[in-house]
């Protein structure tokens, strides 16, 4: 077999292994009203999968049906090869949980709650090295009430990944975090990802947050999901043009939309007698995407130049310098 | 299995001393005990028609009060805290977290019930010459009664925890019945001086039996003919406590399994919302 054989062949059985996480057509209905319409997603192992979408979308619903809190009403659903609704205590062990509503446990000791949670599972990681990795070493002695916000939340993570789960579910995990503990966050949930193969899935209402972590984003929007992809492949798929902008010789600011940001950067400079005042390239961002394909749903439109909309609320993030 | 019994007993074990160095919950407790000490004092005279000191008849009654509310107010309350706060989520996101939870309880309900009734009885024989067993009889039934007794409102305090919509309403739910028991059931004087429509009702109920019981382990046996019967009626104990425990357990099972599967992280969410809005939870 050549290299090149022996590498194909590996592809082909990390394209093909069996996904961590696969959902077929799920619905779900509650009364009359359908919350799902037919989700379909597959996530593999060792990815950070994002799933996002506006209130009301499907997303709790979708992530209980995952995690085995809620019975769909139609569907096929596998996470770690067995279906949900039978999860037994096996199952749960591979499986961490960080939901944002959690106050439990706010007489304990940070330490003490730790170690007590190890002991239900049959390879729990140290909870000492656990303190460190999540920074809560200072805090171990502490009762569980007298944490700041953040640190509840590092301590829900650690709680989360003491039984050392393949799968990690996170819930709008830094809703309420500083930069920096947010930050921190992110470094945490990508080492888990990246060194451990943790699968982790994230549902966030923080779109640079996606961007920044993820691997693969899907959108639902309406009980189904819409659009699913690198966050690259997302804003391509807007069919969006990025934005050059640039300051002209008399101080007007001119601001043009462009599929080929490039070409057009490379006229400026052949008509100009220098470097060119303030220019920028605007690639379309994540929130471009987002807004579009919500733009979109609401409409009922294709509006393939409806990016346009969105233009005013894209000032934070992603933005490609030129010049 | 052998991982539920030591995570549980662990957990016990830390929730108990976790209670132990609660200032608000044992203050609770221990003003049970020291209400009944002072009734106790106050009450002066015997038990008509014997020379039993009624005293030792409240003091009797006390002591089933204090294992009826065990039961029936403070381990609801509990479940339904820690339901609103997430624990029983947790638990159920963890591999043998709900069985270590049900162990976790029962141990913690057994030492409260058995802690405070020690209490009781040693502070009452120490201070104000409270009752004790007279003889190995005497302990023995105190302790079939005891037990029956835990087991007849332990599992039905369980349901009742599993069904009460939140911790604000639960307390004003459970006290109104619990302190109708208390007045009807012979605890405090003697039920013979009631209605007997009113005994009846309350001889539904196992408060009643519970402090029959306790007054035939304490009380000299010549305190029986202030009894409404005349007698202890020992065998009608067992039946009505063993009777509450079946019932309670046929309750339990399924209503804490449903409990445990209805909780997931939105309906926590909503829960908190709405107690965030009533102004009852901090943020």
């Amino acid at each position: 077999m050549t290299p090149k054989a022996a590498k194909a062949t590996k592809d082909t059985k990390a394209t093909y292994a069996e996904p961590v996480v696969s959902a077929r057509d799920v619905t779900m209905t509650y009364g009359d009203v359908d919350v799902l319409q037919g989700v379909d997603l597959d996530i593999h192992r060792g990815e950070i999968f994002a799933l996002l979408g506006p209130n009301g979308a499907g997303k709790t619903t979708t992530v209980e049906i995952l995690e085995g809190f809620r019975r769909r009403s139609a569907g096929e659903v596998s996470v770690l090869g067995a279906d949900p609704e039978r999860g037994d205590d096996a199952w749960r062990a591979r499986i961490g949980l960080v939901l944002q509503s959690w106050r439990d446990h706010r007489r304990w000791r940070v330490a003490e709650l730790l170690t007590h949670f190890a002991t239900y599972y049959p390879d729990p990681r140290d909870p000492a090295e656990l303190l460190a990795l999540v920074g809560l070493t200072a805090q171990g002695g502490r009762q569980v009430e007298r944490l700041s916000g953040g640190q509840r939340r590092r301590l829900d993570v650690a709680l989360g990944i003491v039984g050392r789960p393949e799968l990690l579910f996170l819930d709008e995990p830094t809703t309420g975090f500083d930069p920096e503990a947010r930050r921190e966050f992110h470094v945490l949930v990508e080492r888990l990802a990246r060194e451990e193969g943790v699968t982790v899935l994230l549902t966030t209402h923080d779109l640079a947050e996606a961007e920044r972590l993820a691997d693969r984003i899907a959108m639902l929007v309406g009980g189904r999901i819409r659009a699913c992809g690198t966050p690259a492949e997302l804003a391509r798929q807007a069919a969006a043009r990025a934005e050059v902008r640039w300051t002209a010789d008399d101080g007007t600011i001119h601001r043009e939309r462009t599929a080929d940001p490039s070409q057009l950067v490379w006229e400026l400079h052949r008509h100009a007698d220098g470097p060119i005042a303030g220019l920028e390239v605007r690639r379309p961002t994540l929130e471009d995407t987002y807004l579009h394909m919500l733009h979109r749903e609401t409409d009922g439109t294709d509006g393939t130049g409806g990016i346009d909309e969105t233009n005013g609320t894209d000032g934070t993030d992603d933005t490609a310098r030129a010049a | 299995m052998t991982n539920v019994w030591r995570a549980g007993l662990q957990r016990g074990r830390i929730e108990l001393r976790h209670l132990l160095r609660s200032p608000k919950e044992m203050s609770g407790h221990l003003t049970n005990v020291v209400v009944a000490l002072v009734i106790a004092v106050y009450v002066t005279g015997d038990v008509p028609g014997t020379h039993v000191p009624t005293a030792h008849l409240v003091l009797a009654g006390f002591a089933a009060y204090l294992l009826f509310q065990i039961g029936l107010v403070n381990l609801p309350q509990i479940l339904v805290t820690e339901r609103e706060e997430g624990t029983l989520l947790r638990l159920r996101a963890t591999p043998g977290g709900i069985p270590a939870y049900l162990v976790a309880k029962s141990m913690l309900v057994v030492v409260m019930a058995a802690g405070t009734l020690a209490l009781l009885l040693a502070v009452a024989a120490l201070l104000v010459d409270g009752p004790l067993p007279h003889g190995p009889g005497g302990w023995l039934t105190l302790l079939w009664v005891t037990t029956l007794g835990l087991l007849a409102v332990v599992p039905l305090g369980a349901a009742v925890g599993a069904v009460l919509p939140n911790p604000r309403e639960a307390l004003a739910l459970i006290m109104l019945p619990t302190m109708a028991l208390l007045f009807t059931s012979g605890t405090v004087f003697p039920s013979t001086s009631l209605p007997v429509p009113v005994q009846q009702v309350a001889a539904v109920f196992p408060l009643k039996w519970m402090a029959q019981g306790l007054r035939s382990a304490l009380l000299p046996d010549t305190a029986r003919t202030a009894e409404a019967a005349g007698s202890w009626e020992l065998p009608m104990v067992a039946l009505v406590l063993t009777a509450w425990a079946v019932l309670g357990f046929l309750l339990a099972v399924p209503l804490l399994r449903r409990a445990a599967r209805r909780e997931s992280g939105s309906r926590l969410s909503a829960r908190h919302r709405k107690a965030a809005q009533s102004g009852a939870l901090p943020a």
